[in-house]
């Protein structure tokens, strides 16, 4: 097994190269045992992978990183193709990658009335002083904090996050997502606000959030109870 | 094989939306398969006069850009199980759809729905041209005014130039007692002036805006302009509708206003 199979690693990706010669088989099981000889060298890790030296095909390349990741604790999220740009490519990747996980706790501010037609889209989590009227969207891969009144359209968590919530001081949505669920505004409340109109600003504006829970979106009051069930 | 009808004015304000809401509910309400698609890019507003503006998740340009399918992007009426709408994108303008993309998308829709209806922004720029690519016939909606009138009569030779040559008339928001004391053109007047035929007659009606506000069309509904909405529908269904006395309305308005004058 001697030199059919070298690991060149970098900080944020490995570089897989094959001997041309040995064959398929050959090299599954000898990748195989690389791998677990360096699990603890390489630790609990995310890493791009990147194939040299011997021509494999897609699910060749897939099997593989399944051999990877039972030999060691290192996870794979992509396969980067174009060796020259390599560790750029890498470092990018996994930026991306890695983003979706720090944009909950990492934020930013926004201040202003966001209007029909207006999108505001952003990588972290956002608080926005002012109003989101309906018709215009907030797109966040964390949390949505509104000081103000929201009507419109607010999708947190939008790479996946679960744990993502959105606060407003005044809860009228038209639709929230967070991660993969949808939930929209019931039909008849929010048609009976918009015809007495000004008999709903008069009813008591209540602090809410919007959180998920077993796939489903539910509005509740922000007290004690529900804060201290956030997690970031 | 559906037929496909743009509801146009020219001018902004006519009622092009509320005509678009009431006439698809109406033919949906006799049974027939329809699609209600909002052309009006940028400023989409028939998913609110249909009160399903809380349902929307894809729109018009995710579909001719392919980011969602055409079945995805159609939302499924609350009343009626058989009337569907395409909203339009909020935060694109008129040039994000061509009228090639607009024509190859009502080409699809023909094989599943009866009719398709596209309510068509005000102008003659891009999103008109977008709206009428792919129309079969038209509703050319006005009120009875100098300029609404007028900006008609330029749509009516705009769709002639693109060859389409079925176009119907639809005389909206006409007041019978301002018409008998000659304040106000009549719809013969109007007809007259745009020589093409008439479809309906809706008058001006209070019970329009409520709905409107509501989302809920009024189309069939006992007041005035519920039933010229669905006499209209009925007309496009080839039956011979006879024209609402709108008499009845001249004494309603005329004793609403005596109530006022005291």
């Amino acid at each position: 097994m001697d030199g059919t199979v070298v690991i060149k690693g970098s900080k944020s990706g490995i570089i897989l190269v094959l001997s041309p010669d040995a064959s398929y088989e050959t090299l599954k099981e000898d990748i195989a045992a690389k791998f677990k000889a360096s699990a603890a060298f390489f630790g609990e890790a995310q890493k791009a992978i990147s194939f040299k030296g011997h021509k494999l095909s897609d699910e060749q390349k897939m099997e593989i990183i399944n051999v990877i990741q039972q030999n060691c604790q290192l996870s794979i999220p992509c396969i980067i193709e174009e060796d020259p740009v390599t560790e750029e490519a890498f470092r990018e990747a996994l930026e991306k990658n890695l983003s979706g996980n720090n944009s909950s706790s990492t934020g930013q501010f926004y201040k202003g009335n966001l209007r029909s037609g207006q999108v505001l889209d952003v990588e972290t989590s956002i608080v926005i002083i002012g109003d989101i009227k309906p018709g215009a969207k907030v797109i966040s891969k964390g949390n949505v904090i509104i000081l103000g009144s929201l009507q419109g359209n607010v999708y947190a968590g939008a790479a996946g996050n679960t744990n993502a919530f959105v606060v407003a001081l005044d809860m009228h949505p038209v639709q929230i997502r967070i991660a993969d669920a949808i939930a929209r505004s019931p039909d008849s409340p929010v048609k009976k606000g918009k015809g007495r109109g000004k008999k709903q600003k008069n009813t008591v504006r209540e602090t809410k959030i919007a959180f998920l829970e077993n796939g489903n979106i539910y509005i509740e009051p922000l007290d004690r109870d529900v804060i201290s069930d956030i997690r970031l | 094989m559906g037929e496909v009808i743009v509801i146009t004015s020219g001018k902004g304000g006519v009622g092009k939306t509320t005509s678009t809401a009431n006439i698809g509910t109406g033919l949906a309400m006799m049974g027939k398969k329809v699609a209600l698609i909002d052309t009006d890019i940028g400023l989409r507003n028939l998913d609110v006069v249909m009160g399903l503006e809380n349902r929307i998740v894809y729109n018009l340009v995710d579909v001719v850009e392919n980011n969602c399918r055409i079945k995805q992007a159609l939302i499924k009426d609350k009343r009626y199980p058989n009337l569907y709408l395409l909203p339009s994108a909020q935060t694109k303008d008129k040039t994000a759809v061509t009228p090639g993309q607009m024509k190859k998308l009502t080409g699809e829709l023909r094989n599943e729905f009866d009719y398709i209806l596209l309510d068509c922004p005000a102008g003659i720029e891009q999103g008109f041209k977008n709206a009428i690519a792919g129309a079969d016939r038209a509703l050319v909606v006005t009120t009875p005014e100098v300029s609404a009138v007028r900006d008609a009569d330029r749509i009516i030779g705009l769709l002639e130039a693109n060859e389409i040559t079925q176009t119907h008339l639809i005389v909206n928001r006409l007041r019978a007692d301002m018409v008998k004391e000659g304040n106000m053109m009549s719809s013969d007047d109007v007809v007259e002036i745009l020589a093409i035929d008439l479809i309906g007659i809706v008058p001006d009606d209070e019970h329009i805006v409520i709905s409107t506000n509501n989302g809920e069309p009024l189309v069939g509904s006992d007041c005035q302009a519920g039933q010229a909405y669905m006499n209209i529908s009925k007309r496009i269904l080839g039956e011979d509708v006879p024209y609402l006395d709108l008499e009845v309305t001249k004494t309603f308005f005329q004793r609403f206003a005596s109530i006022f004058k005291k």
